[in-house]
């Protein structure tokens, strides 16, 4: 075994340059999983530390009792005059009245309202008592008219302490001080967020929430344990409201951010599987060509009496050395990785702390598994192989391995395939509520299906590569390098293939990506413009919510005849939390087709009232005019009647009730988004002029045609698609670095042939154009696959996805050919190098192996 | 000289052996009329491998001259710079000191782009083993110098060098479908196709069996007699150097002998002189 040890690394050491490629495409698999981890690690120790120390100093918090939230990520206000009853409570020492707004927006000296990039503008009233918000320049705002501004916007937006800004409220615009700067934290790392400051008072004027908090801390006498304080709090409050110790407070944020950070940390980790299961093809690839090249030695050496299984050992023992190589390099890369990836993020605006760097063991075992283990894994084919090198081959030249179209592999890979389809049809209709289990079917399903692709690959891979080469052998001034590079690219079915597999996967996600954008894309256009009969919209910045003043405003307007605002919000039906949205009822299927199948909406007008689609009556097992119980965070239960079913869920969701019926159940009285329908007879432009005065009182709303509203929904998908191809992107780096690979190996194996064609005339530059054309071909061949397979995966996934969001199949045609010509240009230029050493071959030396 | 002293018959023939600086007096008389015209030519080739300690002097002081229109082996024990005569002459080389020529072309200076470009137009090679492109049919093999020019192939010539060769229903055929000497003929087909000035070959025999290599040399030869070829071909075999016109010997990289028209005797007689 020494020997084989031996031989191993004077095998890795002769070639280098391919063991450096093989181990950095490993490693670029690896370093992207750690880094997955080492982000997600840092980032939750960091917010950990945030929210226990946002929280130090108080012991208990006193907040509206609900399990669920009625409007998402907002806290359901109660009346101010419990803080009475908190600070009369024996054991209590301090009480701190709390209250949010994200209503509130400052105003630049040019009198544009401050944007953020999706991050909220957070609004809260100073009390000082939490050590984690500080003043860090003038003070802490004391009554009306002052405000005070995080550290970071201040700088970023040009807002000077003692000058007079804009503040815009409920009631429009209002000339505030800035009173002071406040960092939050020892950072500001308010994660892109701007975090305004005022006292109660102001806070609630502006946000037109006056008598109202959302939250009270209680710090505790001196003594009192917090089990005894939360037991007299809760005897003494009503049961609307609920105390709980800061410790319940500090594990449900952390938990809540620890939520995000997890599935941000999974949707890494998720690309960088796909990097890693691409480089897997790749070390594999590698493994088998320098296999045939090396097989007259492996069978000199079982001609000499090396056995079967030191043959195979040997093979798998160079796996290993790149293994282990790329796994305690990919640790180190990784985490450069997770620090680079943590400043782009920062840089992108979204405020990130400095994080831990924590590599935790979990980390270093999955690095060294996934390193190892994917090596491991592509070298048991060759390795098996080499062990099947018959003696003789030492003395018989043209030995060659199977060519990829044996029955059995065919069979393996139907089997596979059949398998990987089966696993996508359970995770699509298998009816799972666990969501895990059904990415992990999709994931596992789209794993068997690739490999099987790639098995059938060379099945087809030669007369492709041939097919595609053709217009080769008609460029100008490279007819016959054109011609030998479509040959080469021809010859080998299975290198190609494999080769070529890498590029298959990157471009398949990619293309689904945008095969599925697209869809979504077309089918939000195609319902808009059947569902919304409504022309304008008017929305809140970052889905934020907005006052309700604003809606009687519209509706005020001559030019428009149906108005009506829209809440969304959360109650409970049968004990599971539903998506409720509210709406004027009356006017409801004017301004929207919802597709009225029983019963009438118009009626449904009042309270007591609810409207539900098909898909819920059958859930319920309800009819129009029955009785549906449903729970509010606010009121508790009520029964309400079904007034209508309707069909098409656009928009709306399962759930509508009038807005009067919101007012009764509901405490929070914001609207999110209003839709009105211009009067028959006004046009649009007329219309538009109308809204104008409003639109400048509230700047910070965007009064929208239908049109914009979907070019805004459309442009965010697009920014959303960028960056899902950019993380795919390191995946496609994997398949590239694969392809300069197996160019690199073919120049080598061919250095006669080269030799032989420098000799009697061929130019270097014919020469790299010979070698660039090859990897051309292989990749066009791959891009292409790839995009079928993309397109077949996208089909698959628009018919899986409900028809509320995506209802028709529209594909970006032009799209998946811009990506499959980059494609292939990036394999050309990814051939650059051994092109270049393929013209500097020496032709002596070339011949003297001849 | 001692291979002078030791030629036994060969001075009864009419082959006369002349010493090896002779050959140069004839390649300076290039541009004169009546006397044989030089293919290519080399003064003071001097081919040095390696550095101090591990030098190798591979070409001391060669001056020689390739007649046109003749077949020149040459010859020589092994390690003798057989090859790296030919390669610097065909610009496959470069060399430490000395000018080589190849019509007015002076190699020993152009760049390897230029290089490239004489030796696809105006010189033609055959080697021992491995001369064909695998992805290629013999017929784009053979044509393969001009394709990489650009160039359209001249039909009937073309047709008369695969004629004469037995190519014609070998066309289409990949080399691995090729016997060895049918290979051999490919690459002779190739080298002709483009009429260049030299055809370099070495042991263009080498690794065929007696039958197949003196097919091959009567194609060398009579593409000499007919066409008016120059060939320069590197042999280990007596009897492949009766074929050619002038046989030059080489011995620790200086030309040592030569002889006209010889029969496999005389070769066989210088060699066993030049042993010894
Ligand atoms: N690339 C090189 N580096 C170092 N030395 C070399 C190199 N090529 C040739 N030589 C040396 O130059 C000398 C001449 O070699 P050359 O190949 O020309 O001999 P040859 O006459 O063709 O021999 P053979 O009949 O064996 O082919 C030899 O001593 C050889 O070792
Ligand atoms: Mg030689």
């Amino acid at each position: 075994m020494r020997l084989m040890l031996q031989l191993s690394l004077r095998t890795l050491s002769a070639n280098r340059l391919r063991f450096i490629l093989t181990t950095f495409a490993v490693l670029l698999g690896v370093s992207f999983v750690v880094s997955s981890f080492v982000l997600t690690d840092g980032l939750t120790r960091t917010f950990d530390t945030i929210v226990e120390d946002a929280n130090a100093g108080i012991d208990a918090q006193v907040r509206a009792r609900s399990d669920f939230d009625e409007v998402s990520f907002t806290y359901r206000p109660f009346d101010q005059s419990l803080l009475e009853v908190v600070a009369a409570t024996e054991g209590v020492a301090e009480v701190f009245p709390g209250a949010q707004s994200m209503r509130i927006i400052p105003v630049k000296t040019d009198g544009e309202p401050v944007k953020t990039t999706g991050a909220p503008i957070l609004s809260f009233n100073w009390t000082g008592s939490s050590p984690s918000v500080t003043v860090v320049d003038g003070v802490a705002p004391q009554g009306p008219g002052e405000f005070s501004l995080d550290q970071t916007t201040a700088e970023r937006e040009g807002f000077v302490v003692g000058e007079t800004y804009g503040v815009l409220g409920v009631n429009g615009v209002e000339p505030h001080t800035l009173v002071g700067t406040t960092r939050f934290g020892e950072e500001n790392a308010l994660g892109g967020a701007v975090m305004l400051t005022f006292t109660l008072d102001e806070l609630q004027r502006l946000d037109g929430t006056e008598g109202l908090i959302q939250w009270i801390e209680v710090s505790a006498v001196a003594g009192v344990e917090p089990d005894a304080l939360i037991g007299s709090l809760e005897a003494a409050l009503p049961s609307t409201v609920e105390a709980v110790s800061s410790e319940v407070i500090v594990a449900e944020g952390q938990d809540e951010i620890g939520g995000i950070l997890s599935i941000i940390g999974n949707i890494l980790l998720g690309f960088a599987l796909v990097a890693v299961f691409v480089s897997t093809f790749i070390i594999s690839n590698t493994f088998n060509i320098l296999l045939g090249q090396r097989v007259r030695q492996l069978a000199l050496l079982r001609a000499l009496g090396a056995s079967a299984r030191q043959v195979k050992f040997g093979a798998v023992l160079e796996a290993l050395i790149v293994g282990v190589l790329a796994s305690v390099l990919g640790l180190g890369g990784g985490v450069l990785l997770a620090i680079g990836l943590a400043a782009l993020m920062d840089a992108m605006g979204f405020g990130l702390p400095s994080i831990d760097l924590i590599i935790a063991p979990r980390t270093v075992v999955v690095a060294v598994v996934v390193g190892i283990g994917v090596t491991l894994m592509a070298s048991l084919s060759p390795a098996r192989r080499a062990a099947r090198v018959p003696p003789v081959a030492a003395m018989r030249a043209g030995f060659r391995f199977g060519s990829g179209e044996g029955t059995r592999r065919t069979i393996i890979a139907v089997i596979l395939s059949v398998l990987g389809s089966a696993a996508i049809a359970y995770g699509i209709f298998g009816g799972s509520d666990d969501t895990g289990l059904i990415f992990l079917a999709l994931g596992a399903g789209a794993v068997l299906v690739f490999v099987a692709v790639s098995m059938f690959a060379p099945l087809f891979s030669s007369p492709s590569a041939s097919f595609l080469g053709a217009p080769l052998e008609h460029l100008p001034g490279a007819n016959i390098t054109g011609h030998i590079a479509r040959n080469n690219a021809s010859s080998n079915n299975k290198r190609t293939a494999s080769t070529a597999a890498g590029l298959m996967i990157g471009l398949a996600l990619i293309a689904m990506a945008s095969v599925v954008a697209t869809s979504l894309k077309a089918s939000l256009r195609s319902e808009l413009g059947s569902t919304l009969t409504a022309e304008f919209l008017v929305l809140p910045p970052n889905d934020g919510n907005f006052s309700n003043t604003i809606a009687a405003q519209v509706s005020a307007l001559p030019e428009f005849s149906e108005v009506s605002a829209v809440r969304y919000g959360n109650m409970r039906v049968a004990g599971e939390e539903k998506a409720v949205t509210a709406t004027d009822l009356s006017v409801v299927t004017d301004l929207l087709d919802i597709d009225v199948l029983e019963g009438d909406t118009v009626n449904a007008a009042d309270p007591s009232s609810i409207v539900v689609t098909k898909k819920a009556a059958e859930e319920h097992g309800v009819e129009v005019g029955q009785v549906l119980v449903v729970e509010f965070a606010e009121s508790g239960m009520r029964a309400l009647t079904v007034s209508a079913v309707y069909e098409n869920d656009f928009l709306v969701g399962d759930y509508l009730i009038d807005l009067s019926g919101w007012d009764q159940n509901f405490a929070s009285t914001s609207d999110n988004v209003i839709s009105a329908k211009v009067a028959p007879g006004v046009d649009l432009a007329a219309a538009a002029a109308a809204l104008e005065p409003l639109e400048q009182a509230s700047p910070q709303l965007t009064f929208q045609t239908k049109d914009e509203f979907a070019a805004d929904i459309e442009g965010q998908l697009d920014s959303l698609l960028v960056v899902i191809n950019v993380f795919l992107g390191l995946a496609i780096v994997i398949a590239l670095l694969g392809i300069t690979n197996t160019m690199a190996l073919s120049v080598l194996e061919r250095t006669q042939e080269i030799g032989l064609m420098r000799a009697i005339g061929t130019t270097r530059r014919q020469t790299r154009s010979m070698i660039r054309l090859e990897a051309g071909v292989v990749s066009l061949f791959g891009a292409l696959l790839g995009v079928l397979v993309g397109l077949a995966f996208g089909w698959v996934a628009v018919i899986a996805i409900p028809d509320s969001f995506i209802s028709k199949l529209s594909i970006p045609a032009q799209t998946l050919a811009i990506y499959v010509v980059i494609a292939t240009i990036a394999g050309l230029v990814a051939a650059s190098i051994p092109a270049r050493r393929a013209a500097r071959l020496n032709v002596l030396d070339a011949i003297a192996q001849i | 000289m001692k291979l002078t002293k030791a030629r036994p018959e060969t001075q009864k023939k009419k082959h006369r052996m002349r010493p090896a600086h002779h050959a140069s007096s004839r390649a300076e008389g290039l541009a004169q009329p009546g006397i044989e015209i030089m293919a290519a030519t080399a003064a003071g080739l001097t081919k040095i491998y390696g550095e101090g300690e591990t030098e190798v002097v591979a070409l001391d002081h060669v001056d020689i001259g390739f007649e046109a229109g003749k077949l020149t082996a040459i010859m020589g024990p092994s390690g003798s710079g057989k090859s790296t005569l030919m390669h610097c002459m065909a610009g496959l080389d470069s060399v430490t000191d000395g000018e080589v020529r190849a019509g007015d072309a002076v190699i020993s200076e152009l760049s390897d782009k230029d290089l490239t470009l004489l030796r696809r137009e105006r010189m033609g090679f055959i080697f021992q083993a491995f001369n064909l492109v695998p992805t290629l049919t013999a017929e784009e093999n053979i044509l393969l110098p001009l394709l990489l020019g650009g160039r359209k192939p001249d039909k009937d010539w073309e047709a008369k060098v695969v004629a004469s060769l037995g190519l014609g229903d070998r066309l289409h055929h990949r080399p691995d479908q090729l016997s060895g000497g049918q290979q051999q003929r490919v690459a002779v087909a190739r080298a002709l196709v483009t009429q260049p000035a030299v055809i370099f070959a070495d042991e263009p025999t080498g690794n065929l069996d007696s039958k197949s290599g003196e097919e091959v040399l009567g194609f060398l030869r009579r593409a000499v007699d007919d066409w008016h070829q120059t060939v320069v071909m590197v042999t280990h075999d007596p009897k492949a150097a009766s074929y050619a016109d002038v046989v030059v010997f080489l011995r620790d990289g200086q030309l040592v002998g030569r002889l006209e028209n010889p029969t496999t005797d005389e070769v066989h007689d210088q060699i066993r002189a030049l042993e010894t």
